[in-house]
């Protein structure tokens, strides 16, 4: 995207506080339209979550009865009974874990890339950044019958490292594409600066460069860790034992050994929605503030 | 430096994250070689996941334990339906469960090849006798490969008050009766029958047993081995199948309709009197007492065999059936394997299946347990039929069996013909 | 923020009026051969031996007719492959896939284009708003899936609301209706994913100048000539990476499907994922299954670099010659 900015100047009118495009205020018809389309969309979103999380507070006899009605009496057991068993915690520990290693894995494996593709020169490098590119147009879907026929020749079925170690690799492409330009724009007078004060370049990376990094770092962090706790087909292919599922797989799962019992899978899939959406809570902030960035550059 | 920290910790978290999946890797072990004193725990997968089975099965496991504290059984009911795809990877894969559900015959022989499942027939050929011929189904290549724990014989199981409130009198013997009792149902409101098209295998019943009815046992035993469905009997039972269809018995929205997954399931439907009957196993009303809370079901159910079809070159005593067996894998946990399915075809576990509905019992001594009058209707049945012959998918290599339910699946859902399911099927076993 | 400044500090005051001269290393192109090697060669494995390695076992495989036990013996040669692409059923889903993703074009894009244009005009509470417009995508899609399986069930919650209303006379078996089931699945994956099309949408859009919109006002322009001229064309970029996300996307769907409908009734609404698993999986055909992982590799791979190269080549190579610094 070209800078247009400058070439034009306006000093009577100042920047908005946020930067965009818009048109003055003033009473017309676009703005009822937009907070209608606004509650439309709330409404469209919200609504199924929340008869998720309300209907687990009811029996299945008032949900035979009534599907759209609020719970009367307010029903405790099921999401008690999910909350004292591991048939919650062992999955989402198990979750956990696996996000918590492929994340690591991609963010380490995917930084070192990056730096070395943004800093250094060396004939080769953009045949192996197009190599990691390349890996943005293969679905892991695709590749899971394959990446099974793998992990079973080497061992690693029935293993967290089997899904934790494909999806790092999978993480790959876009954590680098994210990464690279981030990196590229780190000014290279403080590289200079850092060599000239006896810092190795490893040391610039560690010391330097990662801090400076750190948005860009927040987003492929939180990128990779959500895509990692959403899997589902891998896990599904590489667990044969149900205490390592994770926990997509354990709702699904759950939904066919209980199929009668509609209230515990909704207090269950209710539970299990918790997670995500309280770390996206906590991270929104830097998923969007990184497609920013990754959008311009 | 915060951030440098925090990578720091987070390099320290997944190295120790690592290292702890590194060693918990693999599920099940068996630290022993016999039922000696070492610790053995056998996994096992089996799909009673709901019911009262899955309450005998765990009884089962812990009374075992009790009689053998060196060796623990996990159970882990699994849906029925998960098993096409989880047994394949499993036994694919290096750490295959101990002991997991089996059906026999052609599927059985298909997995043989894997090299993972025990021969039995050491441990077994001293008691396996008493279980009569039905135990053979089990056998490949004269080895016995699994251990079954019921029986089946497929047929009609129906509300018989719904049938009273329609003016039918007694069940029907004929298709013309059955097509007529149909026409009754309608007129008094009541959906005929239910069917779980979702799952693909109770389509295939049906035209299964027209296929029974339409063809003689030597045709059927003749294309079973050569894998070949040429015969002109089974266009006529697709040809038949079609013309019943026409009449539109089953429930609106079946193609969706699950067999026995939730009361909107086609089991689920009889049960709380949604539809009248369906084309079904015996587990019937072990599937169904679950799915509803009518108290009474049981003295409501009543079983009548597929009718005869005029002109058929078939018996009409002839039944469709299998059963649902065990087999182990191999590997240190075979002795208690072995052993553990022997004790399920003891009498005492024996009546505890009959009485959970589910089935009719492998070991024929337990036949006099079976209360409900239905059941028993069903093991009368089985006994005096002059042929079992088991669910084709079951008796055919795995690859074609799947290549018939789908090509039956779509045959129910108006895409394909008689004459299609034929060629599709002889199609997939010529590639074999 | 350097903090390894301090102990050369004399040495360089002794040498004030000399440039800094940077210190010698030995020999430093092994030591950048030794850091690069360092550096990519963890990456590189981890990436080639995961995501590479199994295309090429999948090739392989392909060629023989395997059921996943055993030596491969069975050679096969291309007859895999043949048999995929003149299978009817696979036809279909790559069918069905093909009209997920035109609809996420014709049907998300230009919507998820509107509400960013709206939700960019200020109104109160828009932080929250964005979260909730966002909050779906988060979710895994199993989860989803379990949550519209239970939703739409015959005479369930969806229904009983349409009734409530007065939309009862459009309720249809939406999981059962061979015509409607495929639709059904875009419904939902549209539920899933549109909130992430306007939320980068937006981020596009915050991007763009005010003093462009201020100027084309000064000159006259409406909002809707702003919009068509100016904001747009700027957000071309963005658009076309929601197009390339959206397509890629769109061919690999599984996982609501899986578990709503298993590609049913009849294949209905299968996809190449889900026939992909059915076929490799529950006939013990692992040679099979491989071919059809190979060739649905081809299709996302062909796709997208056709797009890179015609669609979005423009747009990347500013990115990649921006200047260091």
């Amino acid at each position: 995207m070209t800078d247009v900015s400058a070439t034009l100047e306006a000093p009577a009118i100042r920047p908005g506080p946020t930067g965009h495009l818009r048109r003055r205020r003033r009473i017309s018809l676009m703005t009822p339209l937009t907070y209608l389309v606004a509650l439309l969309i709330v409404g469209i979103t919200v609504v199924p979550l929340l008869f998720v999380i309300v209907d687990g507070f009811r029996s299945n006899a008032q949900i035979n009865t009534s599907a759209t009605g609020l719970p009367h009496p307010w029903v405790w057991s099921n999401y008690r009974s999910l909350l004292t068993s591991s048939a919650f915690w062992q999955p989402l520990a198990n979750s956990a874990v696996i996000a918590v290693i492929a994340t690591g894995l991609v963010v380490g494996l995917g930084s070192m890339a990056a730096f070395a593709l943004s800093r250094y020169s060396f004939r080769g490098r953009e045949g192996i950044y197009l190599l990691f590119a390349v890996g943005l147009l293969f679905p892991i879907n695709a590749a899971s019958l394959p990446l099974y026929l793998l992990l079973q020749k080497i061992g690693l079925l029935d293993n967290l490292l089997g899904v934790a170690l494909p999806e790092a690799a999978f993480q790959l492409p876009i954590t680098i594409v994210i990464l690279r330009p981030f990196m590229r724009a780190i000014s290279g007078e403080i590289e200079d600066a850092a060599v000239v004060d006896g810092a190795t370049r490893i040391k610039f990376f560690w010391r330097i460069l990662l801090p400076l990094c750190r948005p860009a770092l927040a987003t492929v962090s939180v990128l990779a860790f959500v895509i990692s706790w959403n899997t589902y087909l891998l896990p599904l292919l590489v667990f044969t034992s149900t205490q390592h599922f994770t926990l997509p797989l354990a709702v699904a799962n759950f939904q066919t050994q209980y199929a009668q019992d509609t209230a515990k899978i909704l207090a269950f899939t209710a539970l299990s929605m918790v997670p995500a959406l309280g770390c996206f809570v906590l991270a929104e902030r830097h998923l969007v503030g990184g497609f920013s960035g990754a959008v311009k550059g | 430096m915060r951030s440098i920290r925090k990578h720091a910790a987070i390099t320290l978290a997944a190295t120790a994250a690592l290292t702890l999946a590194a060693c918990s890797s693999s599920g099940s072990s068996a630290t022993s070689s016999s039922t000696g004193n070492k610790h053995v725990t056998l996994t096992w997968w089996n799909n009673a996941t709901t019911g009262y089975l899955r309450t005998v099965w765990t009884q089962a496991a812990a009374a075992y334990h009790t009689a053998h504290p060196n060796v623990t059984i996990k159970s882990e009911p699994f849906q029925n339906e998960a098993f096409t795809t989880k047994v394949p990877a499993a036994l694919a894969g290096s750490n295959p469960p101990d002991i997991y559900q089996q059906w026999g015959s052609g599927q059985e022989a298909t997995q043989v090849p894997s090299g993972k499942l025990t021969d039995l027939t050491p441990y077994t050929s001293s008691w396996i006798g008493q279980l009569g011929v039905a135990a053979n189904a089990w056998q490949v290549d004269g080895k016995q490969y699994g251990v079954p724990y019921d029986l089946h014989t497929v047929g009609f199981w129906y509300r018989k008050d719904l049938f009273t409130k329609a003016g039918i009198t007694s069940p029907p013997t004929t298709m013309t009766e059955l097509n007529a009792d149909i026409a009754k149902l309608k007129t008094a409101n009541i959906t005929p029958i239910g069917v779980g098209s979702k799952d693909r295998w109770p389509d295939a019943f049906w035209w299964e047993y027209f296929a029974v009815r339409e063809c003689s046992t030597a045709t059927l035993k003749a294309a079973i081995k050569a894998d070949n469905l040429s015969a002109p009997c089974f266009v006529k039972a697709g040809n038949d199948l079609k013309a019943f269809m026409a009449t539109n018995p089953f429930q609106k929205g079946f193609l969706g309709t699950p067999a026995q997954l939730g009361a909107g399931s086609s089991a689920g439907m009889v049960a709380n009197g949604k539809a009248a009957m369906e084309l079904q196993g015996d587990w019937d009303p072990g599937t169904m007492t679950p799915l509803t809370a009518n108290k009474n079901l049981n003295a409501q159910l009543g079983w009548f065999p597929f009718p005869a079809v005029a002109g058929g070159a078939g018996s009409p005593t002839t039944a469709l059936g299998g059963g649902d067996g065990f087999t182990c894998t191999t590997g240190a946990a075979e002795p208690a394997c072995a052993d553990f399915l022997k004790y399920l075809d003891t009498p005492a576990v024996q009546t505890k299946v009959v009485a959970a509905n589910v089935g009719l019992p492998a070991n024929p001594a337990a036949a006099s347990a079976l209360t409900l009058p239905a059941m028993q209707s069903v093991q009368q049945y089985n006994q005096a039929a002059p042929f079992i012959q088991v669910y084709f998918d079951i008796a055919m290599p795995t690859n074609v069996g799947q290549t018939l339910d789908t090509a039956i699946a779509n045959f129910f859902a108006g895409q394909a013909t008689p004459q299609s399911i034929i060629t599709t099927v002889n199609q997939a076993a010529k590639t074999q | 923020m350097s903090d390894t400044r301090s102990v050369t500090a004399t040495a360089e005051d002794a040498v004030a009026v000399t440039p800094p001269i940077r210190p010698a290393r030995r020999s430093p192109a092994l030591r950048r051969r030794l850091e690069l090697t360092v550096l990519l060669t963890p990456p590189l494995l981890l990436f080639i031996g995961f995501v590479l390695l199994p295309i090429g076992i999948a090739a392989y495989y392909g060629l023989y007719k395997w059921t996943g036990f055993g030596p491969l013996t069975n050679f096969a040669g291309l007859a895999n492959y043949k048999i995929a692409l003149t299978d009817p059923a696979f036809q279909q889903a790559i069918l069905h896939n093909v009209i997920i993703a035109v609809l996420s074009l014709v049907i998300q894009i230009p919507i998820s284009i509107a509400v960013a244009l709206l939700l960019n005009r200020g109104i109160r509470g828009r932080s929250v708003l964005r979260l909730l417009v966002f909050a779906p995508y988060v979710l895994s899609q199993a989860i989803t899936g379990v949550m519209w399986l239970l939703i739409l069930q015959p005479g369930g919650f969806a229904d009983q609301l349409m009734q409530a209303v007065g939309l009862g006379s459009f309720v249809q078996l939406w999981l059962a209706n061979l015509n409607i089931v495929l639709y059904t699945m875009f419904v939902v994956l549209t539920w899933q994913f549109i909130g992430f099309g306007i939320i980068l949408l937006v981020a596009g859009l915050q991007g763009i100048p005010v003093e462009l919109g201020e100027a084309a006002a000064l000159d006259g322009a409406s909002g809707w000539q702003t919009t068509r001229r100016i904001t747009l064309p700027l957000l071309g970029p963005t658009i076309r990476i929601l197009i390339f996300l959206s397509i890629v996307g769109s061919l690999q769907v599984f996982d609501v499907v899986w578990i709503m409908t298993g590609g049913g009734p009849a294949g209905a609404s299968s996809t190449m994922a889900t026939y992909l698993i059915q076929s490799g999986f529950r006939s013990y055909e692992f040679g099979y299954g491989s071919a059809v992982a190979v060739i649905m590799f081809i299709v996302c791979f062909v796709f997208a670099l056709v797009y890179q190269r015609f669609v979005l080549r423009r747009d990347t190579r500013g990115a990649l010659t921006r200047a260091v610094g």
